[in-house]
């Protein structure tokens, strides 16, 4: 059955926001703001038929859902006291400035919902309200959509295409490393849904997979890179031209143990079998561990005899000639480098911080000096949203 | 400007592989083809010159030397080269320009891209060349081009701006097109059956095997990189990048005589390894072992190539092939010379 | 390179060579630093022996990656 996105301007956006439990601002294109401890980041979305946006139960990519194009909520959590889960890993979007490239949101009307965090709160329950609340609110301002004419509506359909082109899967590494650090399917932490398992791509696209993954800012892949999947997009447009595209595997990354990585990635490659795949495009999410999971899931697709491209980001000191990748087999002899995280970003004062005055290490936000890429929310995302890459000097 | 010029013994007009055991020497003004250079417009105020065996086996001290009289010239740049496709020179030019580097002193060396010398060389400069004498002329412009571009202290552009091998420093830039799309290109060229990578894994490396349990019972298989051929060269290993490998029966044989073996390495001086070629693979010594039972048999076949400007990916073959062979005659170690 | 790929087999490989730093920039990992380029068995059989020997030593030994032995001397 096909799916249908609908984009409508974003003058739809309500004058009038509130959150329960958070301060929200919107912020214009080219304001000099810095946002911090951003957790998510999330495109509004609504069904006109009244499913959920969002659906926990019932099957994303069919029928129609809008979008409010060029706007994108951004929520942000400092999570209170010692016990700080994410030490260190500071997450933040500079909306103008150098470090503004390094994201794709300082091009859109940002909607920055800032959470309270009070003491004594424990961090998992916050990070459940946050989370809800901010998949709610883009729901709720998406909502003006339904009485309006949009601007475009883009149809996603795979039709029959020739028997010569070879055939394409994607292949989703979703992060299974445990509370903080999940990715959702159909409101499911990734380790308890029945991963891997293949998906339509239009599934993807319209809201079956959310984030509540917050490891390094720059290599997680918060839920609007899921609901604007370049690859899979891509491979709707290359479909029936250069390729067939044969389909998603949304697969489990960031496993604990040697064998369960090794049975994750053989899994993996048996569904990316089932699909017939001649060769499949592996994304990855966060990094360190994870990289271990995508290489091994390069060597199982490659020793079925399935051909792999991996998308990976390099966490290389800059002053040093090697190493480069954390982890590689041979058989990873087809990578794109999404950018060196490692890299530092030239300072930049903003006029105005949102999300927090100070970062997690207790760094007047708006005097931070130099930050690395790593800091970016998305930067060096391994989903390949971004044109940034690195290349050796 | 002022320039120090580093070369080997034979190009400071030394001698050739007879004199690769000249220690450090230091020679005034332009020698060979630091002329070349000089003409270039490269004031060369002193030639820092050794032999190449003399810096391989003796490199601290060698290096010490040579370091010295570097800080001694405070040169606004040291030059080393080219050195071709010449590893031990290579690797000479790429320690020495790497510690001047290290000191605060602008440095590059020139040679060709798959000379170990390039690794060695670090944070400093690489000019690329061809893979021997004959890429002088072409060498020499560039190289003082780069050179004149580090005396003067001038901001360097990305390696294919400027003419350089890139170091490994990782930096970023914004591609034309998302990461998506060039995976998907790349995925394409791969099923098409052209492989590429914007990323490496850096060194692959092999964890070392479990050893050997006993020796005394072990298939023990000799294998060389030196070049060692029976006399006459019957399959004509070259004596540069070699195109294969060979296997040569032993038959019993107690010794590498001299009657019957050579060495064809194009690398190093062979006058000593051809008056005993056990020097080069140990049969002499082996068969003794053997007897006494030290190790249970030697394998009744040696394997030989000559390791000198060999590329990574035709090395690599190599090594598989007689990998391949040694394990199905079910040998159990090896003893592996080099030079 | 010829190490490498022999101890990728999983057959224990010692290599013998006058330029260890080279040996472990293409990742051997069981070197024996040889005396000279020329002669990375010594001279002499005695010299030959105890370099032999030590390469055995190595064969039989639980190695780190790239170790390199020097020859006692």
């Amino acid at each position: 059955m096909a799916w249908e996105l609908a984009s409508f301007s974003s003058d739809l956006l309500p004058a009038q926001i509130e959150v329960d439990g958070a301060e929200v601002e919107v912020v214009r294109p080219g304001e000099p703001v810095r946002v911090t401890h951003v957790l998510d980041a999330v495109e509004p979305r609504v069904r006109p038929d009244g499913r959920p946006a969002f659906p926990t139960d019932g099957r994303a990519g069919q029928g129609r859902t809008n979008r409010l194009a060029g706007v994108v909520v951004l929520s942000c959590l400092d999570f209170p006291g010692e016990e700080r889960p994410l030490h260190e890993q500071e997450s933040i979007i500079d909306l103008a400035g150098p470090g503004a490239p390094l994201t794709p949101f300082a091009s859109e009307t940002c909607v920055v919902v800032s959470f309270h965090a009070p003491d004594g709160a424990r961090n998992e329950d916050l990070e459940t309200h946050a989370r809800t609340e901010t998949l709610a609110l883009a729901e709720r301002l998406a909502a003006t959509t339904l009485d309006a004419e949009p601007d475009d509506v883009e149809d996603f359909e795979l039709a029959p295409a020739g028997d010569g082109l070879p055939s394409v899967a994607a292949l989703l590494q979703l992060s299974d490393l445990g509370p903080l650090y999940y990715q959702y399917v159909y409101g499911t932490p990734a380790g308890q849904a029945e991963l891997p398992r293949i998906a339509d791509p239009a599934e993807v696209l319209d809201g079956a997979v959310t984030c509540g993954e917050y490891h390094w800012a720059a290599m997680r892949n918060p839920t609007v890179f899921f609901q604007r999947s370049a690859l899979i997009r891509a491979l709707y447009r290359e479909h029936g031209k250069r390729l067939r595209f044969a389909g998603v595997v949304l697969m489990r990354g960031y496993e604990q143990t040697a064998e369960a990585k090794q049975s994750a990635a053989e899994a993996a490659a048996v569904r990316a079998q089932e699909l017939a795949a001649d060769g499949v495009v592996i994304t990855t999410d966060a990094g360190g561990n994870s990289h271990t999971d995508v290489m091994l899931t390069c060597r199982a697709c490659e020793q079925a005899g399935i051909r792999t491209t991996v998308i990976l980001a390099e966490e290389t000191d800059p002053e040093s000639t090697r190493p480069i990748l954390t982890d590689w087999v041979p058989e990873a002899d087809s990578i794109v480098s999404t950018g060196n995280v490692e890299e530092l970003v030239p300072e930049w004062k903003p006029e105005r911080v949102l999300g927090g005055e100070r970062l997690l290490d207790g760094t007047p936000a708006a005097e931070a000096g130099p930050i690395p890429v790593r800091n970016y929310l998305g930067a060096a995302n391994q989903m390949g949203q971004l044109a940034l890459g690195a290349r050796a000097q | 400007m002022k320039a120090v010029h580093y070369v080997n013994q034979f190009f400071a007009g030394l001698g050739g592989e007879d004199k690769a055991e000249t220690p450090p020497t230091r020679l005034e003004g332009a020698v060979g083809p630091g002329r070349g250079l000089a003409a270039e417009g490269i004031e060369i105020a002193v030639t820092l010159a050794c032999g190449d065996d003399y810096f391989a086996e003796h490199e601290e001290g060698a290096l010490g030397t040579l370091l010295a009289w570097l800080e001694e010239e405070k040169p606004d740049v040291l030059v080393a080269g080219p050195a071709f496709g010449s590893g031990r020179y290579g690797y000479a030019c790429g320690t020495l320009v790497a510690a001047a580097v290290e000191r605060g002193i602008p440095a590059v060396a020139a040679m060709h891209p798959e000379n170990p010398g390039v690794d060695a060389a670090g944070k400093a400069y690489v000019v690329p060349t061809a893979v021997n004498v004959v890429g002088m002329r072409d060498a020499l412009p560039r190289l003082a081009r780069f050179a004149t571009a580090l005396a003067e202290g001038r901001e360097l552009g990305p390696p294919e701006e400027e003419g350089y091998i890139p170091r490994g420093f990782r930096r970023n830039y914004v591609a034309d097109n998302v990461g998506a799309e060039r995976a998907i290109d790349l995925l394409l060229a791969k099923l098409g059956g052209e492989t590429r990578t914007e990323v490496g894994g850096g060194l692959d490396r092999v964890e070392p095997p479990v050893p050997v349990g006993d020796l005394s019972s072990a298939l023990v298989a000799l294998v060389t990189e030196a070049g060692c051929v029976p006399q006459g060269n019957p399959d004509h290993l070259h004596s540069v990048r070699a195109q294969g490998w060979f296997r040569y029966k032993l038959d019993g044989e107690e010794t590498m005589s001299s009657a019957r073996y050579e060495s064809v390495h194009g690398g190093f001086d062979v006058t000593l390894a051809n008056e005993d070629p056990n020097r080069l693979v140990p049969l002499d010594v082996a068969r003794s072992l053997e007897r006494e039972g030290r190790i249970g048999r030697l394998h009744d076949a040696f394997y030989t190539t000559t390791g000198n400007g060999t590329p990574v990916v035709t090395a690599t073959r190599f090594g598989r092939e007689i990998a391949a062979e040694l394990r199905d005659a079910g040998v159990g170690a090896v003893l592996l010379s080099g030079t | 390179m010829l190490a490498k790929e022999i101890e990728r087999a999983g057959i224990p490989a010692v290599y013998v060579t006058s330029l260890p730093t080279v040996a472990t920039m293409i990742g051997a990992n069981r070197i024996v630093r040889g005396p000279a380029i020329t002669h990375p068995f010594g001279l002499d059989p005695g010299e030959r022996r105890r370099i032999v020997e030590r390469a055995l030593e190595l064969l039989e030994s639980d190695v780190e990656p790239n170790t390199v032995w020097e020859i006692d001397r």
